[in-house]
């Protein structure tokens, strides 16, 4: 699927960018997308900024110009109370609206299919075109914008990444590798990353701001997100659906290395003493605030652990929380803290 | 027991027991104690003036639309103060805990408050802000001024509009004694679920919550039955569609929203209370449960009632701004189409709420588009409010200046809602500070228009002017508090901050929260300026005193045709309409000071403690059952179904005020006093008045156009 509005995208995209010069420091992560996904989901944002905001300017000069000109002080001014109607302004006021919501639906659209969780086409692009990867909605870059590849892109086999959250932990399960880890996501650059999605108790938001869009984690059912992260380093990743007391410190960081690096990684975590079983996953699940948001490794995980959480769930397994660690005010909340 | 839950269980107290009463935390204890202070010298001035004999008999058994109505405004008011508070407890404790090297006190491991205390804060204010102050100061203005602008005597259903309130009162009383005894729940406005299920939340917290917005919601239904009826049924003679004033308009299609949308409100949750106390598995997540069945349904409710709370806002600001401009409303026509439109088209948006559960692209395409719709009836009347101000001659009083701040705040809301409705956008702000800032810009809007409103009408209910000069320094600082906190809110919003964290993790985030602090001072001053309006305006209430029927000089609708204050049977004489604008109209031809030869008797309800009385036993149910003390609720329900099958039975004759009687107040507004007795105990049923007869309520039927 081409983009036939590119071009209109980059010149807006430029037309733009005096006004973030303000707020281009660090922190900004929106505006500064470090993946395929997060790319296109801010030129959509910037998109949809400029043509509102031309039209937000032009309906808030409209009331401006008017108070001032037509203000009672002002004797000069034509006072006519029997303007009230006009069908030439009716059609306007009708007709504008109706034009920009139609031109805004047709991108609203096509982005939702680029970034459509479970099948997002930008990334399909960027592994078809590997040196357009990073244009997102604009893929087709001229070639001064085209040098940012994304190394490895071509890789066929995507990363599987099986993402289970408890109340308030993140376990991460690397199936192809027989990995896992609590609290530590690491991935390599350029690659496909498929995630699966579910939740040991209640409803979170799996939300890397710099890589990716938001996607709800729901007990009992499977979410699904993609990714490719352009560029190396360390980002952070969080729930963003709040999710009771721990919910605050539930956060990991996302490391992404180039793939000598992740070889590595992976085999340091097989060599941890730690082994991902059903049973030591009903420990991790037990209501536990990791305040240090300290990482722990698993060189081994018993087979089909998330589907077995998910059916557990379905079958009513349920992980109190208790009393004293909800809204409870009687009692003061006794955290089981990891260090 | 059908469900297990921590903590013990007597028959007699259920699970109420002296330790819920939080005493060892030290802000509940001065809040305790200060609100304790504060309500024994509220008693005390009311036996000081003996006032106890007129309260009773003028207000808390009235079921005059005025009165319910102003009972309404203040009670929302009252809520907007303590939701407020609770805004500046979320914001400190956002701007301290920062960090992992920031301090902690009280127990908080950063900051002042722990998680589980946060928690209640917030969700109490989502749920105190929209439910219980937005909602009763808006059907509280749409009480007083819809029958006024329609020529209408009272509502179509007086008794009803009481019993809407009182319960209303006892679901705010619920949520108000959460704060002393028990615990308030954390899961957020929206009842978060699975959050809600007993699993994860075994307080008491999310009863509360849950009862409180049940019984909520079932009176705002009966608001909005009684607003319709008497939209459709109560106008005077002559008042076709097309001439019928702006914000009836918005307020028949506010309340067709809510009569349509609360009770799926009320279903959702009692399905909800179900699984909490008779162990369903309606919403759990497991054994069948589905939990994104409660988030679509309270959705379905929760969009439409944004916009039950936004159009009776556009209303107001479709009067507002006519009025200042000294022009009729430009396009009233499309202004009635797109209120209508806009009612209509808040049934088919609710999934934007959940962009990111994972629908396919198809459905999130869908609900992308339909949500966009949204912007053309709002973008239809902007441009028709600037056209208004076109040829205008505009004043800056301060009405004026809160309906025109609303329309800029409008058009900031419109740009952030226009990203939140593009899906691809909705996944990096949803669920983040982007999202909360842009429904304060909205939910500011409406603020804006209440205070506008509150100023515009205030002479015409109390028969004085607010102070101007302290009004409008609220408002200032008012409009910079909002600018300043929701602005670097949307910035946090772009930075990616989550709503809801007690724990800033991230110190690149603490300048914004502590810009946003800045907002909440400036917000604390407003509504410095804001008491201080109220106060110096009693004080000054002789000087103030209106004389002429039309404070503004400019005004248009029907309302502003009787006197001010608006005397206890609203019209002396049933008016017949003319044109669009009334008012104007007779402004206009010079018809505005006639005094009609004959007065004929009116006919009016009397008062009655019922409603009263069946909201306390409905706050007595609500409390029971969050206890689960099930013999006082049993007793409460036995008791409310006894009193409506009784009250079913009797015969209210209403009582008949004689023409002389008439005659004698309307002389005295003339002559420029305020007669005794026209504003006050008026409604003070068949014994207000010597020689007052009863009569039967049919010999009275409003008369159709």
């Amino acid at each position: 699927m081409a983009w036939r509005n590119g071009h209109a995208v980059r010149v807006l995209r430029f037309a733009w960018l005096p006004l973030l010069d303000g707020c281009s420091q660090k922190g900004y992560w929106l505006l500064h997308p470090k993946g395929v996904i997060a790319r296109t989901e801010w030129h959509t944002t910037v998109l949809d900024v400029v043509v509102m905001g031309v039209v937000v300017l032009v309906a808030g000069g409209l009331v401006v110009a008017f108070l001032w000109r037509y203000r009672a002080g002002n004797t000069l001014r034509r006072y006519d109370p029997t303007f009230t109607a006009s069908l030439v302004l009716e059609i306007l006021v009708w007709g504008v609206p109706l034009l920009v919501v139609g031109y805004l639906s047709y991108f609203s659209v096509k982005s939702v299919f680029a970034t459509n969780p479970y099948d997002p086409l930008s990334l399909r692009h960027a592994l078809v075109r590997p040196h357009q990867a990073d244009q997102g909605l604009a893929h087709r870059a001229s070639p001064a914008r085209a040098r940012t590849t994304v190394p490895g892109a071509q890789e066929a086999q995507p990363l599987h990444v099986e993402v289970v959250t408890t109340d308030w932990q993140w376990v991460f399960i690397y199936p192809q590798q027989g990995i896992a880890t609590v609290d530590d996501l690491v991935v390599p650059v350029g690659a496909r990353v498929k995630f699966d999605l579910t939740s040991a108790t209640v409803v979170n938001d799996f939300f890397i701001p710099e890589l990716v869009g938001e996607i709800d984690i729901m007990p009992g059912m499977r979410t699904k997100q993609a990714m490719i992260a352009n560029d190396t380093g360390v980002y952070h990743g969080y729930s963003d659906d709040f999710s009771g007391g721990g919910f605050s410190w539930m956060g990991f960081d996302v490391r992404v290395t180039d793939h000598a690096e992740f070889r590595k990684w992976v085999r340091r975590v097989r060599a941890a003493p730690d082994v991902l079983s059903y049973a030591r996953f009903g420990q991790i699940a037990r209501p536990t605030i990791n305040v240090a948001q300290r990482v722990s490794y698993f060189s081994q995980v018993q087979k089909g652990l998330f589907d077995h959480v998910i059916e557990r769930v379905m079958a009513g397994k349920v992980y109190r929380t208790p009393l004293a660690m909800t809204e409870n005010m009687t009692k003061p909340m006794k955290v089981r803290l990891i260090p | 027991m059908l469900v297990s839950y921590p903590g013990p269980w007597t028959p007699f107290f259920g699970r109420l027991d002296a330790q819920q009463i939080p005493l060892q935390n030290p802000i509940l204890f001065w809040t305790f104690v200060l609100v304790s202070l504060g309500g024994v010298a509220v008693l005390a001035a009311i036996t000081y003036l003996r006032a106890w004999g007129s309260l009773w008999r003028e207000w808390l058994t009235s079921v005059d639309h005025k009165k319910i109505g102003v009972m309404y405004c203040l009670l929302g008011i009252v809520m907007l103060f303590r939701g407020f508070i609770d805004g500046v407890m979320m914001r400190t404790q956002q701007a301290m805990a920062v960090g992992p090297r920031s301090p902690g006190y009280m127990g908080a491991l950063h900051g002042y408050l722990p998680p589980y205390h946060f928690g209640q804060i917030y969700s109490a204010h989502g749920t105190i802000m929209i439910l219980f102050a937005i909602t009763p100061i808006l059907v509280g203005l749409m009480n007083i001024i819809v029958p006024l602008q329609i020529g209408a005597r009272d509502m179509a259903y007086p008794y009803l509009n009481a019993v809407s309130f009182w319960l209303t009162a006892a679901a705010t009383g619920l949520v108000m004694i959460s704060l002393f005894v028990g615990d308030f729940s954390h899961a957020g406005w929206v009842g978060l679920s699975p959050l809600t299920e007993l699993a994860y939340s075994p307080g008491v917290g999310v009863d509360y919550w849950s009862w409180a917005v049940q019984i909520g919601s079932i009176a705002t239904t009966l608001a909005s039955i009684n607003i319709i009826v008497t939209i459709i049924k109560m106008r005077a003679p002559g008042m076709t569609w097309t001439k019928m004033p702006i914000f009836c308009w918005t307020a028949l299609s506010t309340s067709v929203v809510g009569l349509s949308s609360f009770p799926v409100f009320t279903a959702a949750v009692a399905l909800l209370s179900l699984d909490r106390y008779a162990g369903t598995h309606f919403f759990t997540p497991g054994l069948g449960g589905n939990l994104m069945l409660y988030t679509d349904l309270f959705w379905i409710w929760g969009h439409p009632e944004v916009y039950y709370v936004i159009l009776p806002a556009f209303g107001i600001l479709s009067e507002i701004i006519p009025t200042f401009s000294e022009k009729p409303l430009f396009g009233y026509i499309t202004m009635a189409v797109a209120s209508i439109a806009i009612g209509g088209v808040s049934w088919s948006v609710w999934l934007h709420h959940f962009f990111t559960m994972g629908a396919g692209p198809g459905v999130n395409a869908f609900f992308s588009i339909a949500s966009m719709l949204v912007g053309i009836p709002t973008g239809v009347k902007v441009f028709n409010w600037a056209f208004t101000l076109y040829r205008g001659r505009v004043r800056f009083d301060v009405p004026m200046l809160w309906a025109l701040a609303a329309l800029v705040l409008l058009l900031i809301g419109g740009l952030t809602g226009m990203m939140l409705a593009m899906p691809a956008i909705n996944y990096t702000v949803h669920n983040s500070v982007f999202v909360v800032a842009h429904f304060h810009t909205m939910l500011n809007v409406v603020g804006f228009a209440c205070f506008g409103a509150i100023n515009y009408w205030f002479p015409k209910v109390f028969g004085f002017r607010l102070d101007e000069r302290t009004g409008k320094r609220a408002f200032w600082f008012f409009s910079a508090g909002t600018f300043v906190l929701f602005g670097s809110m949307y910035a946090l919003g772009f930075m990616g901050m989550p709503r809801r964290i007690d724990y800033i993790p991230f110190p690149s985030w603490r300048p914004l929260l502590i810009a946003e602090e800045v907002g909440i001072v400036l917000f604390v001053i407003a509504s410095y300026y804001m008491i201080k309006q109220l106060v110096v305006s009693i004080r000054d209430r002789v000087q103030n005193r209106v004389t002429s029927s039309d404070v503004w000089g400019t005004a248009r609708s029907l309302e502003w045709l009787t006197h001010s204050p608006v005397p206890f049977y609203n019209f002396a004489v049933q008016p017949h309409i003319n044109a669009r604008d009334e008012w104007a109209w007779r402004r206009e031809h010079g018809r505005g000071a006639e005094s009609p030869e004959h007065y004929e008797d009116i006919h009016l309800p009397i008062n009655t403690p019922l409603p009263l009385i069946l909201g306390a036993w409905t706050f007595a149910l609500g409390f029971s059952l969050v206890w689960r003390m099930y013999w006082l609720a049993a007793l409460s329900l036995i008791a409310i179904v006894v009193l409506v099958i009784a009250r079913s039975f009797q015969d209210d004759p209403g009582h008949t005020v004689p023409g002389a009687r008439i005659r004698e107040i309307e002389a005295s507004y003339r002559n420029g006093l305020e007669p005794a007795g026209a504003a006050g105990d008026g409604a003070g049923g068949p014994v207000a008045y010597p020689g007052a007869v009863a009569s039967r309520p049919q010999d009275n039927v409003p008369a159709r156009p």
